[in-house]
């Protein structure tokens, strides 16, 4: 009965002391909460000016660093291209980014390509009209087909709409036969829009105008 | 007497006041330098970066100084001893099942577009539109909507949903015990590893948000902390 008694007093002690430690550490906690987010370092009286002289010229270097005038921005999770002037959306267009899919080349030179729509700041580099698209390696093998040697081989009209905006590295923001998916993640990497909206944009945009991807 | 001791207090209150009030816009103008220095040199680069505003409850994706997409944060609760100072980085995004990248080999692309289950279920009813079918492709839909985000100052950061199926008995419990009674313990012993424990949670409003974040943050993406 004793030794009963005694093992119920050691539950109990055992007990108190964990919440007396859950407790303290809450106050711990509570204690830490109260300084968060915390402010900023106090400043002397003699170095006011001077931090707001610095602040001044911070917000005057910020705010030339936007683009002036138009400039393209697209979201490749939401399939979504804005044309923007400042904070304004200008219009916006449904399209189709890259799949993320890699292709994976069996034998030959074993290449491997990562349908990526590139993310980051990028400029309009050519305008063309009626463009014809020059199918690279890896559009052949992804169909099994042996790649020719003639570069007339590798011509394809039609395919990228009447209008393309290329932005480096052979990545193009062009019109599409596949209207049905815009809104989906399909292409090899290439920016897909609709043939009224990326006339819009085309005739909108010059070369230099930036793009931004994310 | 009163009428004494009630100016007394007022006209100590009218003086005590502009002191306090200009300590605190002082502290505010050094925060707003340290800010605008830390986004400037973020900024100046053509890269992405982004801005956790904890008292504005937001998440915003930024480049140039423009805001390019913006979360809503519609909850958050912390443990711990955060630092902020400067540009954080994020190290990694941790998951229960990541999305993984489908590989394709030669001669498979007859079967990219094919219809979803779901889809196919209800063809016999509606036609089938281009949102209902199962892409060979990583999209948003993939994303997960629950993960953490772990940034180079030891801040550990849990995202998730408001919206969205309920999670089961088991992993309720789980993390009710992690975060009322865990996390408070470790924060009372201290370090864990080489900074000290800083566990933040982000309830968002809907799933689509959580993936979006997931989608967009990057490793290796740097931001600021407001």
């Amino acid at each position: 009965m004793m030794i009963k008694r005694l093992l119920i007093a050691a539950a109990a002690l055992v007990w108190l002391g964990f919440l007396a430690v859950l407790g303290a550490s809450y106050l711990l906690g509570l204690k830490q909460a109260s300084a968060w987010p915390p402010a900023g370092q106090a400043i002397a009286d003699k170095d006011v000016a001077k931090v707001e002289r610095n602040v001044q010229l911070l917000e005057k270097k910020m705010a030339g660093l936007p683009p002036k005038g138009l400039y393209i921005v697209i979201d490749t999770a939401e399939n979504r291209l804005y044309l923007k002037n400042g904070s304004q959306i200008v219009q916006t267009a449904v399209v189709s980014c890259g799949s993320g899919v890699v292709l994976e080349e069996q034998g030959g030179k074993n290449r491997s390509w990562v349908f990526d729509t590139p993310r980051g700041e990028f400029a309009v580099k050519s305008k063309i009209t009626n463009p014809y698209w020059v199918k690279p390696d890896w559009a052949f093998i992804e169909e099994g087909e042996k790649i020719p040697k003639a570069m007339e081989d590798r011509i394809e009209a039609g395919t990228l709409g009447d209008y393309a905006l290329g932005f480096g590295q052979g990545y193009f923001i062009h019109g599409t036969l596949y209207t049905r998916l815009l809104g989906r993640n399909v292409t090899h990497g290439c920016v897909r829009v609709g043939d009224e909206d990326l006339k819009k944009v085309f005739k909108a945009v010059s070369v230099g105008t930036k793009i931004y991807i994310y | 007497m009163r009428t004494i001791a009630a100016v007394t207090i007022l006209a100590a209150a009218v003086l005590a006041g502009p002191g306090w009030s200009a300590g605190a816009d002082k502290a505010a103008l050094a925060k707003k330098q340290d800010t605008l220095s830390a986004e400037y040199g973020l900024a100046k680069e053509a890269r992405f970066y982004f801005v956790f505003d904890v008292l504005g409850r937001k998440i915003e994706l930024r480049a140039r100084g423009m805001v390019l997409k913006t979360w809503p944060i519609r909850e958050m609760r912390f443990w711990g001893r955060p630092e902020f100072a400067g540009t954080v980085e994020l190290v990694k995004k941790t998951t229960l099942k990541a999305p993984e990248r489908i590989v394709i080999k030669p001669g498979e692309t007859e079967e990219i577009v094919k219809p979803a289950p779901a889809a196919a279920a209800a063809a016999a009813s509606a036609p089938a539109t281009a949102a209902d079918y199962d892409l060979e492709a990583i999209e948003l839909r993939d994303m997960p909507k629950r993960f953490g985000l772990d940034l180079d100052n030891g801040l550990h950061i849990t995202v998730k949903a408001k919206t969205g199926a309920a999670a089961g008995f088991g992993v309720r419990v789980r993390e009710a015990w992690r975060w009322y009674i865990g996390l408070p313990l470790q924060d009372l012993v201290g370090k864990r590893g080489e900074h000290e424990l800083a566990e933040l949670e982000l309830t968002l409003e809907n799933e689509q948000d959580a993936q979006s974040i997931y989608w967009h943050l990057f490793d290796g993406i740097k931001g600021i902390i407001l």
